[in-house]
């Protein structure tokens, strides 16, 4: 029957069922929702951030960014923490455990005082939550005492990791933003203060289209509009960008990574595994398609562990990180020429085009039979491979060494989806 | 006209190769998809093949979650694929028809086999324990193709016992290889061999093996219908005058060396009277027509084989109803009266065929079984007969239908096997 594979997964302690969770996000926002979640296959939640301040919400608060149609490439959101009184989402988090004890909940908090992170500390230990996660990252907060202005101030970020950790034997998670040059720095400040794992990331900071009824942004609230947190396909390498920089950090040996951006699929959750993170948190897809997509991730991953031979999610963890080296390690001595293969091109001129206009002119047209042809002045970006609209119709060809280079054995990549 | 040796390619190779897709092609189209809650085309599959879930398989890059879906609800999934009715079925029922057209399942369902294939996938297994219950299927067509794959997917013992040569029954016999190429149909039937299901070809029930004499705990019967249909016309029994269960198995055994005339009339609307015509043009007939004594509307064929069959140049009249064939010992013309009581129609021939229906053979010396009194078995939905032990369905049940209905009551007749099957005495 269908392929069943043991996607479980040791995360600081707790063993998860597979690495799919909601992020901390308006889709784990009361216990109905959690529940149809469990249900649908997830393996954990990241509950939608409770703090002492109950948020004040604007209307419309969200919009989508499109490319040539396709909706959803990227999406902005305007939500703040939980608009629930802080004692009820404690309360939904304690039945959702009570009812779900396999599944993993993990409690997000955030406080604006030392005071309210101690103490939602200890309202997470109460309602048995798995795991706390410190969201030092939401930015578009009504206050700057939380929020993203915290995730960047190292300080603060110490300090407060400090704070919840004292009142509880919970592992703690610090949320980081994105919004901010390099996170090692402000993660470290983290682990320092005794956070014992790493989310990564939350929203950019962004404005997505312009109204030009109002002359503001997207969403429009009262003819006005605000920068607030972009989300979705856009963001994903961004995200595996500073995970991977913080799995590759030294200081941060054995803290445990959680993936967050733009993850939809199977493949998009093994991505973020390969530069180091260990599960996966999922919003923006699931507000589009809704929970059910994580049959999908559950069943494809489970596909791709068996043509791999691999037992273990375990296995692929960090697994590509040895092989991502700084722009100054790259072998810069040959080139790979692509080649066209004349039965399958369609006589578009795209690659024509794009060589022409954004490359190097490598590429002539036969503008009577419609076919193109690279010449002595290709420098192998790939350009071309990268706009063919035919599936293995430009491939990478012969490889060619700079003149006095010297050539070494060297690896290719040869298949292209 | 003939059509040239170009052309035949075009008509069959390259046709194919143009309603396949790849990874990517398939993505585009999953794409449109609008992944709707409570699937409407899911709903519309009557055997159940789910496309709601393996078209949001394609989308979500999960290709071998989309073949297994298809393959463990239908196993006749890529035989399905080919010719389903879609415009008919879950196509219709698209919410994308609200928009522009409906989302292209077929051609998806066919991508997701093909990678079932690719990837020597094994979707179905037999359990290793198996059941005391044996079940013997008769007939290897969809129907009883579809029986025994859900009976030894449970973990019961099945023997297919067949009169032709090879399995498949209408599939192998009936349907054109342009239409259904037989490779679709070996790979499909190769998934119920896998299933350990026992195959008992050129062996007729009734005849080479009494049913009496079989011991069994249940029997299925699903054989077709395999009689011939000509109507009481004069010069009907005139040399070259074909039924088209005896065109298109000649068409199938001979291949190229069938030569059916350079003039062929085909008689019928149906999937079965298009496969004749386009079978008919393919061997190199210059001029091929369908005469249909209804409307187009009214015809039961899918609109994409009419279409198919005007792109091969084969022309079609409607409204009028065969009188008389006509000529010295063979075939010359056909005469033809029209519906309106005016009209009329006569068509050089050297080739008739006739494609208005089957009809059963008889089923007298099949363990005297109940029928109706055109001679179809007498079964009620779940497939149970008159006779405790035996059970029918698919084309000898309901007078002939679609491949994925006859999967859809082969099923169902697996279900009450094994609930019959759970309560006899003995078996458990």
């Amino acid at each position: 029957m269908a392929v069943k594979k043991d996607l479980s997964i040791e995360y600081l302690g707790v063993k998860c069922e597979n690495p799919f969770f909601l992020a901390s996000s308006p889709v784990g926002s009361n216990y109905e929702m959690v529940a149809k979640a469990y249900e649908s296959g997830w393996g954990g939640v990241f509950y939608k951030t409770t703090g002492i301040f109950v948020a004040d919400e604007c209307s419309p608060r969200f919009d989508q960014n499109n490319k040539s149609g396709v909706p959803f490439i990227g999406f902005k959101n305007m939500e703040q923490i939980s608009d629930k009184p802080t004692e009820l989402n404690f309360e939904y988090m304690y039945r959702l455990k009570r009812d779900y004890p396999d599944k993993v909940m993990v409690a997000s908090v955030m406080g604006s005082t030392e005071e309210e992170w101690k103490e939602l500390g200890r309202m997470a230990d109460q309602a048995n939550a798995d795991l706390i996660e410190c969201n030092f990252s939401c930015p578009q907060m009504t206050s700057h005492e939380m929020g993203s202005d915290v995730g960047t101030n190292l300080e603060l970020v110490e300090r407060y990791s400090r704070a919840i950790s004292s009142v509880t034997k919970i592992p703690v998670i610090a949320k980081m933003t994105p919004n901010i040059t390099v996170m090692e720095p402000a993660a470290i400040a983290a682990v320092k203060g005794g956070a014992k794992g790493i989310s990564a990331i939350n929203t950019v900071k962004s404005i997505t289209s312009m109204d030009y009824e109002n002359m503001t942004g997207m969403p429009v609230v009262n003819g006005v509009s605000s920068v607030s947190g972009y989300s979705g396909t856009a963001v994903k390498p961004i995200g595996m960008r500073f995970i991977s920089n913080l799995a590759s950090c030294k200081e941060l040996k054995g803290i445990h990574l959680s993936g967050i951006g733009g993850i939809e699929t199977w493949n998009d959750a093994l991505d973020y595994l390969l530069v180091g993170a260990r599960n996966v948190q999922v919003c923006t897809a699931i507000m589009q398609y809704g929970y059910g997509i994580v049959k999908d991730m559950i069943s494809g991953m489970g596909h791709f562990m068996e043509e791999r031979g691999v037992r273990s999610l375990e296995e692929f963890v960090g697994l590509a990180l040895p092989n991502m080296v700084p722009a100054e390690d790259l072998n810069r001595d040959f080139k790979i020429i692509p080649k066209i293969d004349n039965k399958k091109c369609v006589g578009c001129g795209r690659c024509y085009v794009s060589c022409y206009d954004g490359a190097h002119q490598a590429i002539d047209w036969d503008d009577k039979k419609r076919k193109p042809t690279i010449n002595d002045d290709c420098v192998g970006c790939h350009l071309c491979l990268n706009v063919c609209p035919v599936k293995d119709c430009i491939t990478p060809g012969d490889l060619v060494w700079k003149e006095g280079r010297k050539p070494v054995e060297i690896k290719m990549k040869h298949h292209y989806e | 006209m003939a059509l040239s040796k170009v052309e035949k390619k075009k008509f069959t190779d390259e046709s194919d190769k143009q309603y396949g897709y790849n990874l990517r092609t398939a993505r585009e189209e999953a794409l449109r998809c609008l992944l709707c809650e409570d699937a409407p085309c899911s709903k519309g599959c009557p055997a159940g093949t789910d496309p709601g879930s393996f078209i949001k398989s394609i989308r979500f890059n999960n290709v071998k979650g989309a073949a297994e879906t298809i393959r463990s609800n239908n196993i006749l999934g890529g035989t399905c694929a080919r010719v389903c009715p879609y415009d008919r079925l879950c196509e219709e029922y698209c919410s994308r028809c609200g928009i522009d057209k409906p989302i292209q399942i077929g051609r998806l369902q066919r991508f997701a086999v093909e990678q079932e294939k690719a990837f020597k996938m094994k979707v179905l297994e037999a359990p290793q324990k198996k059941k005391a219950g044996k079940v013997a299927c008769i007939g290897a067509g969809p129907a009883s193709l579809a029986c025994a794959a859900k009976l030894a997917t449970n973990g019961y013992k099945v023997t297919i016992y067949d009169e032709q040569e090879k399995p498949g029954g209408v599939l192998s016999y009936g349907i054109t290889p342009s239409r259904l190429p037989e490779a679709v149909v070996e790979h499909d039937i190769k998934q119920v061999k896998n299933l350990g299901v026992k195959f008992v070809q050129n062996t007729k029930v009734g005849k080479d093996v009494d049913l009496a004499e079989m011991d069994y705990d249940a029997v299925f019967v699903g054989v077709g219908l395999w009689g011939t249909h000509l109507p009481a016309i004069p010069g009907i029994d005139k040399k070259g005058v074909w039924t088209a269960i005896d065109f298109l198995k000649e068409a199938r055994t001979k291949k190229d060396a069938f030569k059916p005339g350079d003039n062929v009339v085909v008689v019928g609307g149906g999937d079965v009277a298009v496969d004749c015509a386009t079978s008919a043009k393919l061997l190199g007939a210059k001029n091929v027509s369908i005469v249909y004594r209804r409307t187009i509307e009214e015809a039961p064929a899918n609109m994409m084989e009419f279409k198919y069959a005007l792109n091969l140049g084969i022309g079609m009249t409607t409204n009028m109803a065969p009188a008389e064939v006509l000529g010295k010992t063979k075939v010359e013309s056909v005469a033809f009266n029209g519906r309106d009581g005016v009209s009329g129609l006569k068509i050089k021939a050297d080739a008739v065929v006739f494609a208005i229906g089957q009809k059963p053979e008889d089923m007298d010396k099949l363990a005297g079984l109940k029928v109706t009194e055109k001679g179809f078995i007498k079964a009620g939905k779940n497939g149970k007969t008159n006779v405790t032990k035996v059970f029918a369905a698919g084309d000898i049940v309901n007078g002939g239908k679609t491949v994925v209905e006859a999967v859809a009551a082969g099923k169902e007749a697996a279900d009450s096997i094994m609930a019959y099957l759970a309560k006899k005495e003995g078996v458990k």
